[in-house]
C-alpha cells in the first residue's frame, strides 16, 4: 500500500514566545511549534524560504523566514498591512497560532561559495535577506567579501538596526546605512540606497559576485539600474518576489506569473528570470 | 481495450449495476431546452436519464473539486485550537460524462496529483470516482454550436482516461473498458460479444460525426507557438481585454481551470471552518496583495494570463496535458465572445498577419 498522502493544507499549532517592536508597524514574533517533531522537521528550512501563517477565523498569509537555520529561535517579522497581519499584531506571548511550511526554493547558498556577496535592502526588504546574511556570516570562510547596503525612508525605519551594527563589526564585512531623510539626530549617510555605491571609499566588486536586492518596487528599479551600470550581469542579481498567495504549494494559482508559480518555483529568482516573467515587481 | 455490446433497452441497467455495486450514480438530466445537469440517480428519476443532450454548463469537475469545499474545522478550546481536517471519500460513478470532460478530469489529475505536492482532498474524492464516458454521436443533441473537441483532440470519443466508454451504434451500444474496474464490469451477463461489424460501425459513425462540428477553426498549434514565443502583439491582448466583461464566467464553467481561493468563516460558537472556493483570474482582486499593490491591473493583462496559462508550451509540457479540452463552455457563456475558439483565431490571425509570407509573383 502506498503511504497516505500528507495534507498540504494542514497547519500545525504553534505558540508565541515573545514579541518585539521593531520599526513603526513592524513587529517580530518569536514562536515554536507545540509538537517537538514538527519543530525538528521545520528546522531544515533554507534561507529565502517562507511559511504560511494561520490566524484562524481571519485567514492565512505567506511570511518570509528571517531567521537563519543556524540560529536557535524561529521568528517572523511582519508589517501590519492587511487583515491577517493586523490579527497577528494583536497577539502576544502565550497566544496560539498555526504555521505550515517551509515552502519555496530559497537561496542556493552553496552555489555562492567562493563569491563576494553584496546585499542591497530597502526598508522591510531586509527581512527576507536577513536569513541569507546570518547564514553567510555563520559560514564566513565559504564566502569572500560581504557588503551590506541598507536604506530606509527615515532612520527609525531601518530594519534590524542592532543586527546591522553588529554585522558591521564583523571582520571582512562592510555595512553601509542610509536614510532618505535625516531625523532624530541621525549622523549617518543621507540619500537613497543607490547613493551609497557612490560614497567615497566604497568599492563594489563586480567580478565573481552575487548581488541580493530586496525592497519596494521603486528602489528595486533604481538599484537594478545602478548595478547593471556597474557591470553586473542580470544573472548575478538575485531577488525574492512576493505575491498574493493562498496555498504556498503551487495549487491555488494566485502567484503564478509568466511560467512560474512564485511559491514553488520561487520566491528567489535571478533578475534574468524576473525579466522573462514579464510582470511588474 | 476490450469491447462488448449492450442492447439499447439495457443501457440503463449499467446504472443499476453500478448502484448495486455501492456507487452513487450521477447521470445527466434535462429540463427546459438547454437546461441540463448531472444529478444523483434515484429509483424515481431513473427513467428520466438522458442519453443524448447538450453537455451541462456546470462542469463535472465539481465532483473532484467542489465549488466550495471545506478543508478544516477549527474549534477554540482552552486557549488553544483543535484543528480537524475534514475529508470526503464518496464512491461515485459519473454516468454519461462527455469526452471533453474526461480530458478535463485527467488534466486535474495531472495538476493536483502529478506534481511535487499532492492534494489529499482531491485524491480522496478521485479515488472512488468511476467514469462512464459517453461518446458524442448525435449531431443535433450532443454537439453544440461551440463544441470544438476535434481541435483539442479530446473527442468526440475519448481515447483514454475513462473506466467505461459507451457509444450509440443504433440498436446497440458499444461498451469499451478503459481500466481494470471497467473491464470487470464488462464481465456481467448484460454485455454481449462484440463483432468486427460493430467496430466498423463505430468507425463509420465517428467519421461522420467529426464532420458535423460547427466550430472547427480553433487550431491550437500556431497559437501555442505564438504564445510560447511571446510573439502575440500587445494590441491583440488589448483587443481581447477590451471585450472581457470581467465576469469570471469562463473560469467557472471551465472543466480544466484549477484556481481557488481560501477563506475562513464562522461555523458555530467558537468554531470556524476553512473552505476553498473556485476563484477566477478574470477578477481584479485575484492578484491584489495586502496593502493594495496589484501587479496585474489592466484587464488585458488578466486575459493574457488566462490564455497564456492554457496555451503556453511550457505548461502543456509541465502537466503533459493541455488546460483546454475543447468543451466550448467558455465560448457559450462569454458575452464578449472571447472564449477559447475566438481567442485562438484572433491571436492566430493578428500574429500571422505580422509575418505573413505572401508569394511574390515573378515573370
Amino acid at each position: 500500500m502506498t503511504p497516505e498522502t500528507e495534507n498540504i493544507y494542514l497547519p500545525k499549532l504553534a505558540i508565541i514566545d515573545r514579541v518585539t517592536d521593531d520599526i513603526p508597524e513592524v513587529k517580530t514574533f518569536y514562536w515554536h511549534f507545540q509538537d517537538e517533531e514538527e519543530r525538528r522537521k521545520f528546522k531544515r528550512f533554507r534561507p529565502g524560504q517562507f511559511a504560511q501563517v494561520s490566524l484562524f477565523g481571519v485567514g492565512e498569509f505567506p511570511a518570509s523566514l528571517p531567521p537563519s537555520p543556524t540560529e536557535d529561535e524561529t521568528f517572523f517579522t511582519v508589517r501590519r498591512v492587511g487583515s491577517c497581519t493586523a490579527a497577528l499584531h494583536r497577539l502576544g506571548p502565550g497566544d496560539p497560532l498555526a504555521v505550515r511550511g517551509p515552502y519555496g526554493n530559497g537561496f542556493p547558498m552553496d552555489t555562492y561559495a567562493g563569491q563576494n556577496l553584496v546585499f542591497v535592502a530597502g526598508g522591510i526588504g531586509l527581512i527576507p535577506l536577513r536569513s541569507c546574511i546570518v547564514y553567510a556570516l555563520r559560514h564566513r570562510d565559504q564566502y569572500r567579501r560581504i557588503q551590506i547596503f541598507c536604506g530606509a525612508k527615515t532612520p527609525k525605519e531601518l530594519m534590524y538596526l542592532a543586527n546591522l551594527r553588529q554585522w558591521g563589526q564583523t571582520p571582512g564585512v562592510e555595512c553601509h546605512l542610509t536614510a532618505d531623510r535625516a531625523a532624530d539626530g541621525w549622523t549617518g549617510h543621507v540619500g537613497v540606497v543607490g547613493s551609497l555605491f557612490k560614497q567615497a571609499g566604497v568599492q563594489v566588486p563586480v567580478e565573481n559576485t552575487t548581488a541580493f536586492v530586496c525592497g519596494p518596487p521603486i528602489m528595486f528599479r533604481f538599484v537594478i539600474r545602478d548595478l547593471l551600470a556597474m557591470g553586473f550581469q542580470e544573472r548575478q542579481i538575485v531577488s525574492t518576489l512576493e505575491r498574493y498567495m493562498k496555498c504556498g504549494v503551487g495549487k491555488c494559482g494566485h502567484c503564478c506569473i509568466g511560467v512560474a508559480y512564485v511559491c514553488v518555483d520561487g520566491p528567489v529568482f535571478t533578475y534574468e528570470q524576473i525579466k522573462r516573467l514579464g510582470e511588474d515587481i | 481495450m476490450k469491447a462488448r455490446v449492450v442492447a439499447r433497452g439495457d443501457v440503463l441497467k449499467i446504472v443499476d449495476l453500478l448502484r448495486a455495486g455501492g456507487y452513487e450514480v450521477l447521470a445527466p438530466f434535462r429540463g427546459h431546452k438547454r437546461d441540463t445537469w448531472f444529478d444523483t440517480v434515484t429509483d424515481q428519476n431513473r427513467g428520466e436519464i438522458q442519453l443524448h443532450l447538450p453537455n451541462p454548463y456546470y462542469p463535472p469537475k465539481r465532483f473532484v473539486l467542489p465549488h466550495i469545499e471545506r478543508l478544516l474545522k477549527v474549534r477554540r478550546e482552552d486557549g488553544t485550537f483543535r484543528v480537524e481536517p475534514t475529508y470526503e471519500e464518496p464512491k461515485r460513478a459519473l454516468f454519461g460524462i462527455r469526452s471533453c470532460d474526461v480530458a478535463g478530469i485527467y488534466h486535474l489529475d495531472r495538476f493536483y496529483l502529478g506534481r511535487e505536492f499532492r492534494d489529499l482532498y482531491y485524491e480522496k474524492r478521485r479515488r472512488g470516482l468511476f467514469l462512464v464516458n459517453f461518446a458524442c454521436t448525435d449531431p443535433e443533441l450532443d454537439i453544440g454550436e461551440d463544441c470544438f473537441c476535434p481541435c483539442a483532440d479530446t473527442g468526440p470519443a475519448a481515447h483514454d482516461h475513462f473506466d467505461l466508454q459507451l457509444m450509440d451504434l443504433g440498436e446497440e451500444f458499444m461498451a469499451v473498458a478503459g481500466s481494470a474496474s471497467g473491464e470487470s464490469l464488462l464481465g456481467d451477463a448484460l454485455f454481449k460479444p462484440c463483432a468486427q461489424s460493430h467496430v466498423e460501425r463505430r468507425r463509420a459513425i465517428l467519421a461522420d460525426v467529426r464532420g458535423r462540428f460547427k466550430t472547427t477553426t480553433s487550431w491550437f498549434s500556431a497559437t501555442v507557438r505564438y504564445v510560447s514565443q511571446d510573439a502575440v502583439l500587445e494590441k491583440t491582448w488589448e483587443e481581447i481585454g477590451n471585450r472581457c466583461l470581467e465576469c469570471g464566467g469562463c473560469t467557472y464553467v471551465c472543466p480544466a481551470c484549477t484556481c481557488f481561493t481560501v477563506t475562513d468563516r464562522p461555523a458555530g460558537p467558537d468554531e470556524i471552518e476553512r473552505v476553498r472556493i473556485w476563484d477566477s483570474c478574470a477578477l481584479r482582486g485575484f492578484t491584489r496583495m495586502a496593502g493594495g499593490f496589484n501587479p496585474r491591473r489592466a484587464v488585458h493583462d488578466r486575459r493574457n494570463r488566462r490564455f497564456f496559462r492554457k496555451l503556453a508550451h511550457y505548461f502543456v509540457q509541465r502537466e503533459l496535458s493541455m488546460a483546454c479540452v475543447g468543451c466550448g463552455r467558455c465560448a457559450a457563456v462569454c458575452h464578449g465572445d472571447v472564449g477559447m475558439p475566438s481567442v485562438v483565431e484572433m491571436i492566430r490571425r493578428a500574429t500571422a498577419e505580422k509575418d505573413r509570407l505572401e508569394p511574390i509573383p515573378s515573370p
